[in-house]
């Protein structure tokens, strides 16, 4: 009897650790408010999105090279307004249905019909057509030179209509199917998410090893807010990739045995500051100049992100593309004229210190994440703030309801790290009237702007797409909608009992399809 | 014919001498008393002490040790924390002192009223157990969803969570001096219900209060300091204890004064607090001096 015991005992715990090991460990820090690609713009959601699901074309690590996926081979027409897409006949949902044509044109048009906020990123599409079950007439009013990056985005991937109509609003909630590498299993929001293997997937893009299927069975992604918490648990071999190791420890995580560290290159994401420009205390562009110029960029990124950020003094990355030159020097941090500015708009400093307009305190309320590095880096700039009489009124906020305090009219700043792929990418996002309230929560609206932006999409060269796009930079930046504050290093940090695992840029999130990861 | 409850006799002003005296004996309680004072002190005079702005940021000094410049170090922003702690223990002291008041205040007339006006005991009551149902915690994130974070929703917290135990201890012991002689003979005089329930209930009742008063002063200083913890209190850049705390968790590892000297200063204060409390009830209980 107890010898009988015993060996249940060690054959459970065999077993157990078996599954264990057939189990990818994934942490990060923030949760999503849900998974349906065609209603948010929120990067927590973006992880997931691709991994059960897939785009037409893949985004290369290079970060600008579409490589087929779904498609597998593309046309387009002298005019630049129509794209042929040849699909692969090869391909099904984790339902086990097959993946046509048809799904192509329900997935772009149901973006379309709910307004998502990422539509845009599709092009101005005039019209969808299913030429046969595997080609794909995409046509636009206009030309897009960003169409074929854009398309490797979350918000493009592939929807099944069945699954969408039989969820309802549960979709992307309780259930979410796809063509991606891993299936959607359960999701106990602020917990876990949990996938397992999609078994017939052979289709992955070429810039992995492995075609697919994963090497895992199954896939644990589990939330874990507290930076020290998840320092830990790295440490201690409690899960086996991450995206967000706390960077200010990530030189303690490069000398650690156990872990690697890789970094994602290349990699542009701005953390920023935006003003909403109709409230009030940041209508006027001298205040905002203010505050733009009276931080010290290097001393923050040094002092709170240890080194793991660069200072930003433009909205795009020098080494992105069609970055504007012209747009260097803009903002040049002076305190002194900081303050001569906030004089000259009429703000004057009270007994307190803080400035006073007519009766009013200059005091903006700001919304921030209440996740990694937004609450110190906040308070800091706080710091500088209260320097030239400015109380910044910080509100914290849960990453699952951000989004949608983000979309109301009832604060005056806030702040996201938004990673982009290119200038125009943040251009078309950001400053077009069009996408007023969001994602362009300034309620910037400037015709001039709008022409610049769309001379450089519907660009058919590169000088021309450059030219346009520099032009709403140029724009944009001397108006001061935004303050730019650091350019943050992304990294994805793995234990060393893993293979394969090799940071990707795309959205803030480093695993993207993640096939050649291997116990 | 005036109220054994109410007159100021001598023998009255030699009773609290005697108190005093008995307290000053006990050293511990003494030294409790010394500490707490020094803190309360040096809260309420923190403009004057503090050597730095409390809300000055040097990102040059980050998260120093502490020397000679710094005597508690700086923070992650390079802000002092030793005129952060001054400031932060009188928010933390006021938030606790108006909890505990106004809580006290609250529950001690409900008691009372319960216990004076029977027929509305068993609905006091009831509303004390629910109330009683609630931890304090859940109290303050439920306001700080409401009213938003800041001090005011942990008083408001704090004083929820204070009514209901102390409703209960006046009205038990508002029940004891209802069955008193003098209650029936200053109603037969015709005594109003307005001086029976101030002269003769309450002011009977108070160092029974005051007692619990006291000892639950720690608890509450405790409870304030998790809320503001939890992000439910001052915000940034004000200080207070708990927010400190919880701030300087990230940086654990690499300063871990940023979290510990706050964290220390409240242990100082509650403790201080307890042991205080705890002589004050050996010195004024009435059932222990019986």
């Amino acid at each position: 009897m107890k010898t009988l015991m015993m060996a249940s005992g060690l054959a459970l715990c065999l077993a157990a650790s078996l599954a264990q090991g057939q189990t990818l460990n994934y942490m990060k820090a923030l949760d999503a408010p849900h998974f349906d690609g065609h209603r948010t713009t929120w990067s927590p959601s973006s992880d997931v999105i691709n991994l059960v699901q897939d785009t037409l074309v893949a985004l290369d690590w290079d970060g600008k090279t579409a490589l087929p996926l779904l498609a597998k081979s593309w046309t387009v027409s002298p005019d630049g307004k129509t794209y042929t897409f040849k699909l692969r006949d090869d391909v099904q949902f984790c339902s086990g249905k097959k993946f046509t044509s048809a799904d192509v044109v329900y997935s772009f048009n149901r973006q379309r019909e709910v307004k998502g906020p990422f539509t845009w990123r599709a092009g101005k599409l005039k019209e969808l057509k299913a030429i046969d079950p595997y080609t794909v007439s995409y046509e636009m009013t206009e030309p897009y030179s960003d169409l074929l990056v854009q398309l490797t985005m979350f918000n493009n991937a592939i929807h099944n209509k069945e699954s969408v109509d039989q969820l309802g609003k549960d979709y992307g909630i309780k259930g979410l199917d796809g063509t991606g590498p891993w299936c959607f299993v359960s999701w106990q929001p602020r917990t876990e998410v949990v996938l397992k293997r999609h078994d017939a997937y052979r289709w992955g893009p070429s810039m992995y090893t492995n075609p697919g299927p994963v090497k895992f069975e199954r896939m644990s992604i589990k939330i874990v807010p507290e930076d020290s918490s998840r320092l830990a648990a790295m440490m201690g071999g409690r899960f086996d990739i991450t995206p967000h190791f706390p960077t200010q420890f990530i030189d303690q995580a490069k000398k650690a045995p156990m872990l690697n560290v890789d970094q994602a290159k290349p990699n542009f994401q701005l953390m920023y500051f935006g003003f909403k420009i109709d409230r009030p205390m940041v209508s006027d562009p001298r205040v905002r100049e203010a505050m733009s110029i009276g931080l010290n960029r290097a001393e923050l990124t040094k002092a709170v992100m240890l080194g793991q950020a660069d200072p930003a003094y433009t909205y795009i990355d020098p080494e992105a593309l069609d970055f504007a030159p012209s747009t260097k020097g803009i903002i040049k941090e002076d305190v002194n004229r900081a303050k001569k500015l906030l004089d000259e708009a009429g703000w004057k400093p009270g007994p307190d210190g803080i400035r006073v307009k007519d009766g009013v305190k200059l005091a903006p309320i700001v919304y921030i994440p209440q996740v990694t590095y937004f609450p110190r880096m906040t308070e800091a700039i706080q710091g500088y703030m209260r320097k030239i009489g400015i109380d910044w009124k910080i509100v914290a906020l849960d990453s699952t309801i951000m989004p949608a305090k983000l979309s109301g009219q009832d604060f005056d700043i806030w702040t996201v790290t938004v990673p982009y792929l290119s200038a125009g990418e943040l251009m078309n996002f950001y400053f077009d009237s069009a996408q007023i309230p969001v994602p362009n929560r300034m309620n910037y609206k400037d015709a001039q702007t709008d022409e610049s932006i769309r001379f450089g999409r519907t660009a058919l060269n590169d000088a021309d797409r450059a030219k346009g796009y520099a032009a709403a930079q140029e724009r944009v930046m001397k108006d001061h909608l935004w303050m730019p504050v650091m350019n943050v290093k992304m990294y994805q940090t793995s234990n060393k009992k893993i293979k394969g695992a090799r940071a990707h840029m795309l959205y803030q999130y480093t695993y993207y399809k993640g096939l050649d990861i291997a116990p | 014919m005036s109220s054994p409850a109410l007159t100021v006799s001598p023998s009255g002003i030699e009773r609290r001498n005697s108190v005093l005296s008995r307290l000053a004996r006990d050293k511990v309680a003494l030294t409790a008393a010394v500490v707490l004072v020094t803190i309360a002190l040096a809260a309420l005079f923190a403009p004057l002490i503090a050597p730095y702005d409390p809300y000055y940021t040097d990102l040059s000094k980050p998260m120093q040790a502490p020397d000679g410049e710094h005597w508690f170090g700086t923070d992650n922003t390079g802000r002092d924390i030793f005129s952060r702690v001054l400031y932060g223990s009188r928010n933390t002291l006021v938030m606790a002192l108006a909890g505990v008041l106004a809580g006290g205040a609250l529950g001690g007339a409900l008691g009372i009223a319960s216990a004076f006006y029977r027929r509305l005991d068993p609905w006091i009551m009831r509303l004390v157990d629910i109330m009683l149902a609630f931890p304090a915690i859940l109290i303050g994130l439920s306001v700080a969803a409401i009213v938003g974070p800041g001090i005011e929703s942990v008083i408001i917290a704090l004083v929820v969570s204070t009514v209901p135990d102390v409703a209960r201890v006046a009205r038990g012991s508002a029940i004891g001096i209802m069955g008193q002689e003098f209650m029936e003979a200053g109603r037969a005089v015709g005594v109003s219900n307005g001086a029976l329930i101030w002269r003769y209930l309450t002011l009977n009742c108070i160092s029974t209060i005051s007692v619990f008063l006291t000892l639950r002063f720690g608890q509450v200083i405790l409870v304030g300091s998790a809320l503001g913890f939890l992000g439910m209190g001052a915000q940034p850049p004000e200080a207070e204890l708990g927010m400190m705390a919880a701030q300087g968790r990230d940086f654990l590892f690499m300063a871990p004064h940023i979290a510990t000297i706050p964290s220390l200063v409240i242990l100082l204060i509650v403790l201080a607090a307890n042991l205080l409390g705890d002589a004050v009830r050996d010195v004024l209980d009435p059932r222990l001096q019986q």
